[in-house]
């Protein structure tokens, strides 16, 4: 035991010593630190910002004035989607996913205003965010400090000595490991203390440790690359190239191919391309506003014999009302059905990009950390689809109150008096309160376990690579 | 004579480094890909801009059979408009996966509708795309430094440095010699990929020249710089990894560190309204009007349409024409907050190519997505293409309802048509 902290003792002072591992130590670190502090700024007044507006759209909503049901509907509704608290490290898709829809009655819309749009268009690459430093700089540091810990020895002839002296050759290895590690998790401190502010904001305390816990696993397992290259070549400027091109497949590369294939392997069709198929189907439901469209010809006769009357005016119930609530429905149901095959289609592709993570550990922990934090596509699209179910509930109602509250005759009058054709504001009170919380644990851990899959691969196999250029010095 | 010969014997040496051939076969490799890649996005989306041309006029004919007046006809009917791919885009995806390059407008008002995207698939775009800008632009660099990082370093590490030096005619001429085969060579396996793409979609000479330009003057850069690096006195006694942390380090600045920052500068520099705003504007305006009297939403029409004030006259019952008035109330209400929008937009993109001269992969990205017409300016010169386009249905429709003119179907098939527009 004394051999191994000895060793790694002399591998610090060594980093000491010479300048390039410090200054990548230094230069690693302060980044970390300074892209945590600027990005949970950043995504403390987003949520405030967010909640904010969310807050003025309710009112807004609440503060309308009498009015035809009907016009409530299409003066809709905003809702915007609330980020979670891990999103301080890892926003994952949110800056490329509009944060917020307006909902109305008969349409389904996208979100908008993606901050993406809004942008300088300087960040496509590199970003300020923890994630993409953790994921993607922290490797090429360890690189810089660790590429020669080995091979230095080696080209001094000191492991020679060292071996000719006892030294057992994994207590080596594992020292300078040790030592390896010691400095990536100093880079990795800010996002420690990134996780355990998100604790305090409300995350549960298993998700952030198992988060932390992911790229604990990552660093390993590039500490553990850097270490066995170092270990299986012969000359430190070999080991250094053979590491930094290792460094461009894995963490800019493979990432984007898998990006760019998965877009040309499943094609999606597009929203727009869709939105034909949903328009030929709507056409068949007949339109709402026109309740004397030979659609709704049967919804006419079953509510004639169910209340026993002969004519639509003796109904004791709005049939304009109901006519929008009975369409509204049928057309909800077409929309539900193409969005969720879109959604459908968008996993597919994305689910093909992570596949890409049994090639490249940092796609793995990429998958792994937006599904941890919640800020992966899965979580978007929930939020599209509980936004959905809050448009289908306050049209709904709405309808319902035009079709018990809203007297027939005024309704059909409503051009020549159009005050008259009104429903007292009270009535806006249906509609509830929006706010969007990530999933729960549970959900979350399970969904990032195929991707925690790969990353125990791939320190699996680093562990044989560790084992083999052992093998190999021997 | 002597600068080919001397060429050729550094090609012969360099050439015989078994590791120098495997970075310039992946480069070939990489390039291809990208071309592939790219050119088979902008196969897919140029045919599904004819397969939509094509599903559009059939169903807009199919709507307009049903009509019997021109405001139910210019409320159901909806236009296609599109920005197709230049010929180069493949080279450059830039900006096309973040804003939208179609788009199905109505004459409702177009600020409740421009905004709607049919973007990529988020986690995509996320990801980022392989495409032959990027790797010009960002892999480019680290190339080169593999490449020619040990110019000095690796013949002064084989112990034949001293030999070399003395041997040499002028010392200068034999780095600088093995430095321009070595890029020239990183050239040739980066740009035949890409000149078969331009072949293949048919780009322009000029507009292939030109980037063809860029991606040199980017090799240049690099090639200068290393060239510079190692023969400064102080890299002279850095071994071969000193020198190339070095030069990574300088990479990590200009591609890393310097865009993303200015990003957040950028950000701080230039307010914009909240996109959200504009949206609220117009609904408020919209969504008023059916409850004010008719004169608001007249007098604030005729204002920039004194042309119909004496055709202003309700009838008894629903009016369109009252109607797309206060829906054109509605867009002149959002005007101002929807053009400080699209001028902050503007704004940061110029800010953003100043600030792209601290850095040349910026720079670079920049420069072909512009040639490639993927930038965002060209994004925005679509979003103005829509507007215009847009006013041309109200200009086509707006005589036809306030002259009470008898539907005929034949008129219909004056409608503008966005093929006009879609031209720069």
């Amino acid at each position: 035991m004394s051999i191994i902290s000895q060793i790694t003792r002399d591998e610090w002072r060594f980093w000491k010593r010479t300048k390039i591992a410090t200054t990548a130590l230094i230069i690693g670190t302060l980044l970390a630190l300074i892209s945590a502090v600027v990005n949970t700024i950043e995504m403390e007044h987003a949520t405030h910002e967010r909640e904010h507006l969310q807050h003025t759209s309710e009112s807004r909503f609440l503060e309308q004035p009498d009015r035809h049901p009907h016009r409530m509907v299409h003066y809709g509704h905003y809702v915007f989607r609330a980020p979670s608290p891990l999103s301080i490290i890892e926003p994952g898709v949110d800056a490329f996913t509009g944060t917020s829809i307006f909902l109305e009655g008969h349409r389904q819309n996208s979100a908008m205003f993606s901050e993406q749009r809004q942008a300088s268009g300087m960040t496509r690459f590199s970003s300020l965010t923890p994630s993409f430093l953790l994921q993607v700089l922290v490797p090429l540091f360890i690189i810089l400090i660790g590429y020669a810990s080995i091979t230095r020895e080696k080209q001094a002839g000191t492991l020679n000595i060292m071996i000719t002296q006892g030294v057992n050759l994994s207590h080596l290895l594992f020292g300078k490991y040790l030592a390896l590690l010691c400095s990536g998790f100093l880079m990795l401190l800010p996002l420690v203390i990134s996780a355990i502010w998100a604790t305090t904001n409300g995350e549960s305390v298993l998700l952030t440790s198992s988060f932390v816990a992911g790229y604990v696993l990552y660093i390993l397992i590039w500490s553990g690359l850097v270490l066995a290259v170092s270990a299986m070549s012969k000359k430190s400027s070999a080991s250094f190239a053979i590491l930094v091109g290792m460094w461009i497949v894995f963490c800019i590369l493979i990432p984007r191919i898998g990006s760019s294939s998965a877009a040309a392997l499943a094609p999606s069709l597009g929203k727009l391309e869709a939105d034909f198929a949903v328009l030929e189907e709507l056409r068949k439901l007949g339109d709402g506003h026109n309740a004397a469209d030979a659609a709704f010809e049967q919804l006419k006769k079953n509510l004639l014999a169910k209340y026993e009357v002969e004519k639509i005016e003796d109904l004791p119930i709005n049939f304009r009302g109901s006519v929008a609530q009975y369409s509204e429905k049928k057309l909800t149901s077409v929309l539900n059905q193409f969005a969720e095959k879109r959604m459908e289609e968008e996993l597919s592709q994305a689910q093909i990009a992570r596949q890409f993570g049994w090639l490249t550990p940092t796609t793995a922990i990429r998958s792994f950390s937006m599904m941890i934090a919640g800020t992966s596509l899965e979580t978007h699209h929930r939020f599209l689809r509980e936004a959905e179910n809050l448009r289908f509930e306050f049209v709904q109602s709405l309808n319902k109150i035009h079709q018990d509250t809203l007297d027939y005759q005024a309704d059909i009058n409503r051009h020549n008096d159009d005050k008259a054709a009104r429903v007292n504001a009270s009535n806006w009170q249906v509609l509830s309160e929006f706010s969007f919380k990530p999933d729960a644990s549970t959900v979350r851990l399970a969904s990032s376990t195929p991707y925690l899959i790969q990353l125990v691969l791939w320190g699996v196999i680093v562990i044989f690579g560790l084992r083999f250029a052992v093998r190999r010095i021997s | 004579m002597k600068f080919f010969s001397n060429i050729t014997r550094e090609a012969r040496f360099l050439f015989k480094q078994k590791y120098l051939v495997g970075i310039l076969t992946a480069v070939f490799a990489l390039s291809l890909f990208s071309v592939w890649s790219g050119l088979s996005e902008m196969q897919t989306q140029s045919s599904t801009i004819e397969r939509l041309k094509e599903k559009d006029r059939v169903d807009r004919e199919n709507v307009l059979a049903k009509q019997s007046g021109y405001g139910s006809a210019a409320y159901y009917a909806f236009h296609l408009t599109y920005s197709e791919p230049s010929n180069l885009a493949f080279a450059a995806i830039g900006q096309r996966d973040v804003f939208p390059w179609k788009h199905r407008i109505r004459m409702l008002a177009i600020e409740g509708q421009i905004y709607e995207t049919d973007a990529d698939n988020p986690e995509l775009s996320f990801l980022g795309r392989f495409d032959f800008a990027f790797l010009v632009s960002v892999l480019l660099p680290l190339f080169v430094i593999l490449l020619l990082h040990d110019l000095r370093s690796s013949e002064r590490e084989a112990g034949r440095y001293d030999l070399l030096i003395t041997t040499a005619v002028k010392q200068k001429y034999l780095w600088l010699t093995r430095a321009f085969v070595l890029s020239a060579s990183l050239a040739l396996v980066l740009l035949v990929p890409f000149v078969i793409g331009a072949v293949i979609s048919n780009a322009s000479f000029v507009g292939t020249s030109l980037i063809v330009l860029v991606v040199f003057a980017h090799i240049v850069f690099w090639t200068l710089l290393i060239v510079w690096y190692t023969s400064n006195k102080m890299a002279l006694k850095q071994n071969s990894t000193q020198v190339a942390s070095a030069l990574l380090s300088v990479w990590l600045m200009v591609s890393v560190l310097i865009p993303a920052t200015t990003d957040v500068a950028i950000d701080k520099m230039v307010t914009s309204p909240n996109g959200g705003d504009i949206l609220l504007v117009q609904r408020e305006a919209v969504n008023d009007a059916w409850d004010l009297p008719d004169s608001v939403t007249w007098d604030a029409f005729l204002a920039t349409h004194p042309q119909w004030k004496n055709y202003t006259d309700m009838g008894l019952t629903f009016e369109w024409k009252w109607y797309y008035a206060f829906q054109q109330v509605g867009d002149q209400k959002a005007s101002e907050l929807s053009e400080k929008y699209r001028q902050a937009t503007l704004e940061k993109d110029t800010l953003a190519s100043r600030l792209a001269l601290l850095s040349p992969p910026m720079l670079t990205q920049r420069l072909m997505s512009s040639l490639a017409e993927t930038d965002t300016q060209a994004a925005m010169q679509y979003e103005q293409n829509i507007r215009a386009y847009h006013n041309s249905l109200r200009h086509f429709y707006y005589p036809l309802m306030f002259t009470r003119a008898e539907f005929s179907l034949d008129k219909m098939s004056e409608l503008p048509d966005f093929s006009q527009f879609s031209k720069k």
